[in-house]
C-alpha cells in the first residue's frame, strides 16, 4: 500500500540501485523511510528515529521532532534525497520531513596539505567539504565582518559555490561584480579553469584569475588583504579572487620568521623568477650570438665546453629544456614507489650520459639544473608551471637576436603581465584599495 | 600616490632616452667649456614651462590638454594638437631609429636594421594599444630594471677619469643663449606628457621639483662622463661620446669585457617605454579629435612611422631630421603650456578652477 507521492519517488530514482525504500512502524501507523544507501547510514538512522519516537506523543509530532523541513512539495523531496538526507513520508501521504540522518562517512577528516609544505606554521590543510573549509575559515577569523554567500551554479550539476569577504575592507565594487560574474555562471563548473574562465577572457593565457592555495592561513590573510576568497564543493582548495604577481613571491608563513630572514627567502624567490626566465635564454645568447661579451679566459673556457658538439647552442638548449620539464611532468604521473626510478635515470642520462656522449655541454646541464630549481622557488604549482612555459619565448628571441633578444623578451614578459587585470584590478598591483580608501 | 610614483618614473626614462643619444653631442656643439651652465639654463628653463603648465592645468582639474583645447573650439585643438601629433610621429620613428644604430652597433654589428626595428616596433605598439595603465605598471618594473644599470655605468666610469679635462669651470658671458640650438636642446626635455594624464590623478609642482632634479644630475653626468674621459676636443669628434665612454671602461675584476653591454641594454628598455608613450599620446590625442577608435590611430600611424624609420638613409641625415622634429617639440612645449595658461587665465577670470566651486 504505497502512496501517490512514495510512488512517484520509486519512479524517480527506479535506476538507482542504491536507493531504499523502508517500512516503519510508528506508534501504530507505518512510515516509508527514504533515502541512498551510500549516503545515509541506515540502522543508526532507524535507532534515532526510534528514539525520538519514544520521547513523542504522536506520529505528527515525531516529524515535527526530527525536523523542520516538513510537509514540503515532491520537488523538494526529491532534493532532499539527491543532497544524501534521510526522506519520511507518512502512510497516507500528507505529511513528509526531511531529516539529517547520520551520513556515511565519505570525507576524509582535515589533513596536512598535500601540494605546499609550510614551515614553522600550522598544517591545517583544506579538506573536500565545502562546509567543513568554510567552517575552517570561520574558527580561525571570528569577526562578524566576514560576510558569507552561498551560490549553487551549474546546469547538470548544482555545484556549491561560496564566497567569502570581510564587510568594509573588500571593495564594495569588486563584491558586486563578483557577485555579478558568479550569478551569470550558465555552464557545470568541473574545474578550476572553468571558473576562472568565468571571470573575463582569458583563454589564451597562462595566468589565472585565482590563486589556488590549501593553507587556511595564507586564505586568511588573502581575506584580510581584501581580497575576496571562493571554495568550491569537493575541491581541497581556497580559490583567492584576484590572483596578484606578489602572490607568487610572498607568502604570510615567510613572516613567522624574523623580518630580514624572510626578506631573504622573498628576494630569492625574485631571483629564482628573474632566473627561470632569462638563464636558459642568456646561455644560448652568450653562447651562440653575443661571445664576445666575455673577458678573453671566460670566453675560451665557454668555447672550450663546446668542444665536439654537434648541435647548435638554440637546439641543444631546447632539447634540454623540454626533456626537464618532461621529466618533471613524468614524476607527478608516476605512482609514488616507481617516481624515484624516473629521477634516477633522468639524472644519469642527463647529468652523466649526455655530457659524455658530447651532445650537450657541461655548461649547459649546469645552467638547466639551475632553471629547474629557480622555477621551483616560487610559491604555488600553477605559478611554477606558467613561469616555465614563459621561458620558451624568451628562448627562442634570444636565439634570433642575442642580448638583445633576451632584454626585449624579458621587457615584453613585464609589458604582457602589466597589461593583464581581473575586474580592472592590475595583475601587478601592489594591493587593493580597501573600501572607502582613496589614493 | 602609487601612480604619482609611476609618471614619475615614465618622466625620467624618457628623459633619459632623448637624453642618452644626441643630447651630449648638442652640448658639446654649444660649448668648449663649463657644459654645466648650458645644462642647468635649459634645465631651468625647462621647470619654468612646466610650473607655466602646471598652473594652466589647474584651471581645469580633472581635464587633459585635449579636453581643454576641445573646449576653447574644434579649431583649436585641430590648429594646436595635429601638428603635434604628427611631429610626435616623427619624433617616435626617428628616436627609434637612432636607438638602433646604437643598439646595432653594441650588439649586433651584422644584423640588417630593419629586423631590430621591427622588433622594437613591435613591442611598443603592444604597449601603446594596451593603453596608458599598462605603460605605467611596466614603467615602474623597466625603472627598477634600468636604473641599476645607469647608476652601475655612472661608478664604473670613474676610474677613467682626469679632472683636467673639463677646466675651466666657468664661461661667462653664456653665448649659447642666443644660438639657435639651445632651442633644439629644449625639445629634449619632453614634459607635455604630463598634461595628458592629469585627468585622473592631480600632479602636484613639489614632487615634479624632486624628480626634476634627479633628472638634471642625469644630465650632468651623461654630459660629463665623457668629457672626463675624453675632453672636450676629443669629445666633438666622436659619433656617440657615450658608447665610446662606456667602451673605453675596463674593469679587471668584473667577468665581461665591454661595459657598453650594459649601456645597450638600458637603451632598449628606455626606446620601448618612451616609444610606447609616444604612440599613446598619438592616440588619445587623434582618437578625441578625429573621433575614431585609438588603436586603430596607433596601428595606423606606428605604421607610418616604422615607414619613416625605414627609410631614412644614414646616419648623419638621420641626425639632422631629429634635431628639426625636437625643434618643433620645442616650439609645441613653449606654445601648449602658454596657451593653456592664457586660455585658463582668461576664462577663469584669474580664478583657480577648483577655488570657483
Amino acid at each position: 500500500m504505497r502512496n501517490k507521492i512514495v510512488k512517484e519517488l520509486e519512479t524517480t530514482f527506479s535506476n538507482q540501485g542504491d536507493f531504499f525504500i523502508e517500512e516503519e512502524l510508528v506508534d501504530k501507523t507505518t512510515i516509508f523511510l527514504m533515502g541512498f544507501k551510500t549516503l545515509v547510514d541506515l540502522p543508526k538512522s532507524k535507532l534515532y528515529i526510534q528514539q525520538i519516537e519514544d520521547s513523542s506523543r504522536s506520529a505528527k509530532a515525531l516529524f515535527m521532532n526530527l525536523s523542520n523541513r516538513i510537509n514540503v512539495n515532491t520537488e523538494q523531496l526529491i532534493e532532499g534525497i539527491l543532497e544524501g538526507n534521510l526522506v519520511i513520508v507518512s502512510l497516507d501521504g500528507k505529511q513528509n520531513a526531511v531529516v539529517n540522518p547520520f551520513i556515511q562517512n565519505l570525507r576524509s577528516s582535515v589533513s596536512e596539505p598535500k601540494n605546499e609544505s609550510p614551515i614553522q606554521s600550522s598544517t591545517d590543510a583544506f579538506g573536500d567539504d565545502i562546509n567543513t573549509n568554510v567552517g575552517m575559515i570561520r574558527k580561525r577569523l571570528t569577526t562578524t565582518s566576514l560576510c558569507h554567500c552561498s551560490y549553487q551554479v551549474g546546469e547538470l550539476e548544482k555545484r556549491k559555490l561560496s564566497m567569502l569577504y570581510i564587510e568594509g575592507r573588500t571593495p564594495n565594487a569588486l563584491i558586486e561584480k563578483v557577485e555579478q560574474q558568479l550569478k551569470g555562471i550558465k555552464n557545470d563548473i568541473e574545474t578550476i579553469d572553468e571558473l576562472n574562465l568565468q571571470f573575463g577572457k582569458r583563454r589564451f593565457s597562462p595566468v589565472s584569475h585565482l590563486f589556488a592555495t590549501e593553507l587556511p592561513i595564507s586564505a586568511i590573510h588573502a581575506l584580510k588583504r581584501n581580497k575576496i576568497v571562493l571554495f568550491l564543493d569537493n575541491c581541497p582548495f581556497a580559490l583567492v579572487f584576484p590572483n596578484l604577481l606578489w602572490d607568487m613571491l610572498f607568502s604570510i608563513n615567510d613572516r613567522n620568521f624574523p623580518f630580514i630572514l624572510s626578506f631573504m627567502l622573498r628576494f630569492f624567490r625574485v631571483i629564482g623568477l628573474v632566473a627561470t626566465l632569462i638563464l636558459p635564454a642568456l646561455y644560448v645568447a652568450l653562447v651562440s650570438v653575443n661571445p664576445e661579451v666575455f673577458k678573453l679566459d671566460l670566453a675560451l673556457f665557454v668555447a672550450k665546453s663546446r668542444e665536439g658538439i654537434p648541435l647548435t647552442a638554440f637546439l641543444e638548449t631546447i632539447a634540454m629544456v623540454v626533456l626537464v620539464d618532461l621529466i618533471l611532468e613524468a614524476i607527478v604521473r608516476l605512482p609514488k614507489s616507481v617516481g624515484p626510478a624516473i629521477t634516477m635515470v633522468g639524472g644519469i642520462i642527463l647529468g652523466q650520459a649526455m655530457v659524455e656522449a658530447k651532445l650537450v655541454s657541461n655548461l649547459l646541464v649546469i645552467v638547466i639544473t639551475a632553471v629547474v630549481i629557480a622555477s621551483s622557488s616560487v610559491i604555488g604549482m600553477q605559478n611554477s608551471l606558467y613561469i616555465r612555459l614563459l621561458k620558451y619565448p624568451i628562448l627562442i628571441l634570444a636565439s634570433l637576436f642575442g642580448i638583445l633578444g633576451v632584454c626585449t623578451g624579458f621587457i615584453f614578459t613585464i609589458i604582457y603581465l602589466a597589461s593583464l587585470t581581473s575586474d580592472d584590478i592590475p595583475y601587478m598591483t601592489f594591493r587593493i584599495k580597501k573600501e572607502g580608501e582613496i589614493k | 600616490m602609487t601612480q604619482r610614483i609611476q609618471i614619475g618614473a615614465v618622466f625620467i626614462i624618457i628623459h633619459l632616452s632623448f637624453g642618452y643619444v644626441v643630447y651630449p653631442n648638442l652640448i658639446y656643439m654649444l660649448t668648449k667649456t663649463a657644459h654645466w651652465e648650458v645644462i642647468i639654463c635649459q634645465g631651468l628653463l625647462q621647470l619654468i614651462l612646466i610650473w607655466i603648465y602646471m598652473k594652466g592645468l589647474n584651471y581645469f582639474p580633472a581635464q587633459n590638454v585635449t579636453d581643454i583645447f576641445l573646449k576653447m573650439g574644434r579649431w583649436a585643438a585641430i590648429i594646436f594638437l595635429t601638428p603635434f601629433a604628427i611631429n610626435l610621429i616623427a619624433l617616435a620613428s626617428l628616436n627609434i631609429r637612432i636607438h638602433t644604430e646604437v643598439i646595432i652597433s653594441i650588439f649586433l654589428p651584422r644584423t640588417p636594421y630593419w629586423a631590430i626595428l621591427i622588433l622594437l616596433f613591435f613591442i611598443s605598439v603592444y604597449t601603446a594599444l594596451k593603453g596608458l595603465g599598462t605603460i605605467l605598471r611596466s614603467a615602474i618594473f623597466i625603472f627598477l630594471f634600468v636604473i641599476p644599470l645607469v647608476v652601475l655605468n655612472i661608478f664604473s666610469s670613474v676610474i677613467n677619469f682626469n679632472i683636467h679635462n673639463v677646466t675651466p669651470g666657468l664661461n661667462f658671458p653664456p653665448k649659447f643663449l642666443l644660438d639657435i640650438k639651445f632651442f633644439y636642446l629644449l625639445g629634449f626635455s619632453s614634459f607635455i606628457f604630463l598634461g595628458f594624464i592629469t585627468s585622473k590623478t592631480k600632479l602636484i609642482f613639489r614632487q615634479l621639483l624632486a624628480v626634476w632634479v634627479i633628472v638634471t644630475v642625469l644630465f650632468l653626468a651623461i654630459v660629463y662622463i665623457p668629457l672626463f674621459i675624453f675632453g672636450q676636443d676629443t669629445v666633438v669628434t666622436l659619433k656617440n661620446p657615450f658608447l665610446e665612454a662606456m667602451d673605453s671602461i675596463d674593469i679587471s675584476w668584473f667577468s665581461f669585457n665591454r661595459q657598453a653591454i650594459f649601456f645597450g641594454v638600458l637603451l632598449v628598455g628606455l626606446v620601448i617605454l618612451t616609444n610606447s608613450v609616444l604612440f599613446w599620446l598619438i592616440g588619445t590625442i587623434m582618437q578625441k579629435i578625429y573621433r575614431w577608435n585609438s588603436s586603430n590611430w596607433i596601428i595606423a600611424f606606428s605604421f607610418i612611422a616604422l615607414l619613416i624609420a625605414l627609410v631614412v638613409p644614414n646616419k648623419s641625415l638621420l641626425e639632422k631630421y631629429f634635431l628639426w622634429s625636437s625643434g618643433a617639440q620645442a616650439l609645441f612645449m613653449i606654445i601648449i603650456p602658454l596657451a593653456l595658461f592664457i586660455y585658463g587665465f582668461w576664462s577663469n577670470g584669474g580664478v583657480r578652477g577648483h577655488e570657483k566651486q
